[in-house]
């Protein structure tokens, strides 16, 4: 549990830790958008080269990037599979036991793949650089032109704040109760049926209480504190653009553009 | 058979910028029968310390001994569950792992698993409900529905119906009021005296070391800073005060009364002894 890597925050100074999470959120939308242009390798590459420049400005390490794909493993490989058993166009490859795998079964697979690779590379880029609360913030100012036709754009942010600020709390606590429940001789790893349903049963009941209990316990602080959504509240930390996050909106603009221009002449 | 640590180390997160260690180099020995206090500041690696005592935690270097079973950095070891069943290890706050319809079906959940027969567990729970002194009425509620203290005796209660050898318990006192506190220790106490377990505690409270246990571990920054009988450690305040422990309120009164010139000797057991030796010096000066 402790080395869940995806989407988690990394305290680093750099400039894209700095950077505004307005700024920052918008470009990573303008680039995932310019990945679905199918512009070829030569697209991809520039991407890749773009976001590399990111990820050192950023100073975080390829490995530790490399390291959050693993959870995609399992469906990039159950995806060359399913490619190889269902494209039959192209060249064929090769043949194992009258079954023959084409050439674009690959490369379909390889493309996807790059294309995958690429989303998780930029999302990191933006989860690990930006405080989970900095970025509800952006949220909620990017979704603030909403709020005219009935979006609750702050309670939307605050739910998404609230989320995100419970999920280190809820696996610290999954592992405490694993540990007490393997200390009362709990197997979760064999048993029979009966015996697993009983192992998990004795992790989710708790969970679920607790949980309840930590939610209560939240909403009831909160109000202490005179919180009421859609009441107007002031900010303790305003966000500001400042240049180098107008030059990130710009280069990300650009690329999106370039994306665009690139699939058109192939 | 004891309880030795040899060189054990442990990290969490490693290999991440979240890498932190816990445990370096720990050495130790614990005498069983005995009932021994480990204390420390917050973060100083007592709770690691004791959840590798029943396998939870494997270390990251080094050799633990327990009860016949060797665990070993780097090898998987064998016989995980078993070593389970012989040292009870009780969570801090163990009200949150509560989770069956009834108190008597939750406390039977662990003899169940360690491969007692439905009827054995009943007895044995109805047993543990005596010994942490939970009445007959309590058997078919819902854990949920009781109060804080009861919560807490019912975990401790399911722990000890596997009848543990050894008992870890981690901070079992906090949160209680001081009657339960008191019913508590006593409890740990006659375990350890008339039922020959061994009993280690995680504490903050000094009175509970100074009144109930026979030795303490001191644990600062992931080592063991000092591991001796309870007598040595409260005879010369310095000691605690240079840990920024606050010795218990007798220690303190004795030293008081040291600086204001009576002459008092230094191993006292409880306040009688104290009264007797304050009477004798009035009498005398």
């Amino acid at each position: 549990m402790g080395n869940f890597t995806l989407g988690r925050y990394i305290p680093l100074d750099s400039p894209i830790h700095r950077m505004d999470p307005r700024a920052k959120i918008m470009a990573m939308l303008f680039v995932l958008i310019a990945i679905f242009f199918p512009a070829g390798w030569i697209g991809y590459g520039i991407i890749f080269v773009a976001v590399s420049i990111v990820i050192l400005l950023g100073k975080l390490s390829f490995t530790y990037i490399l390291k959050s794909m693993k959870p995609m493993m399992f469906m990039m490989f159950f995806l060359l599979i399913m490619n190889c058993l269902v494209l039959k166009t192209g060249e064929p490859l090769f043949t194992i036991y009258s079954f023959t795998v084409y050439s674009d079964a690959v490369f379909q697979t390889l493309y996807i793949v790059v294309r995958l690779l690429l989303m998780i590379m930029i999302t990191t880029c933006l989860t690990a650089t930006t405080k989970p609360l900095d970025m509800t913030l952006g949220i909620e100012d990017l979704l603030k032109p909403f709020t005219k036709i009935g979006v609750p754009a702050h309670e939307i942010a605050m739910l998404i704040s609230i989320a995100l600020r419970f999920i280190p709390d809820l696996i610290d606590e999954t592992t405490r109760i694993i540990k007490a429940q393997e200390s009362r001789g709990v197997d979760l790893k064999e048993g029979k049926m009966k015996e697993r349903i009983m192992a998990i049963l004795s992790l989710i009941v708790p969970l679920f209480v607790s949980a309840f209990q930590r939610a209560e316990d939240l909403a009831n602080a909160m109000e202490a504190r005179g919180y009421a959504p859609g009441e107007e509240r002031t900010r303790y930390k305003v966000l500001k653009m400042e240049m180098r996050d107008w030059i990130l909106l710009f280069c990300a603009f650009l690329l999106l553009v370039g994306m665009i221009v690139l699939s058109r002449f192939k | 058979m004891s309880i030795t640590f040899e060189k054990v180390s442990h990290i969490y997160s490693d290999g991440t910028p979240y890498r932190f260690v816990a445990l370096s180099d720990v050495d130790l020995d614990i005498i069983e029968g005995q009932m021994t206090a480990i204390v420390g500041q917050t973060g100083s690696g007592k709770s690691t310390l004791v959840q590798h005592l029943n396998g939870l935690l494997l270390p990251a270097s080094g050799k633990i001994n327990v009860l016949d079973h060797v665990i070993e950095a780097g090898s998987h070891p064998k016989g995980l569950k078993s070593l389970r069943g012989k040292v009870g290890l009780v969570f801090q706050f163990p009200e949150y792992q509560l989770f069956e319809e009834t108190v008597l079906k939750d406390i039977a959940f662990g003899p169940k698993n360690f491969g007692f027969t439905e009827k054995e567990a009943i007895e044995k729970a109805r047993h543990a409900m005596k010994l942490v002194s939970l009445g007959k009425e309590f058997e078919e509620k819902s854990p949920l529905e009781l109060s804080g203290g009861q919560k807490r005796r019912v975990a401790i209660a399911g722990i000890l119906a596997m009848d543990p050898q050894v008992l870890v318990l981690d901070e079992p006192t906090a949160g209680l009021d001081p009657q339960g506190t008191i019913q508590m220790m006593e409890l740990f106490r006659e375990l350890n005296q008339k039922h020959h377990k061994t009993v280690l505690i995680v504490t903050h409270d000094m009175e509970q070391v100074f009144n109930y246990c026979d030795r303490v571990i001191v644990m600062a920054k992931g080592s063991v800073h000092t591991h001796t009988t309870c007598e040595e450690f409260f005879r010369d305040s310095s000691l605690c005060n240079s840990l920024a422990i606050l010795p218990p309120a007798l220690i303190r009164m004795k030293d008081a009364l040291k600086e204001k010139g009576f002459t008092i000797k230094d191993e006292m057991e409880d306040i009688h002894e104290l009264s007797k030796e304050i009477a004798r010096e009035v009498k005398h000066g």
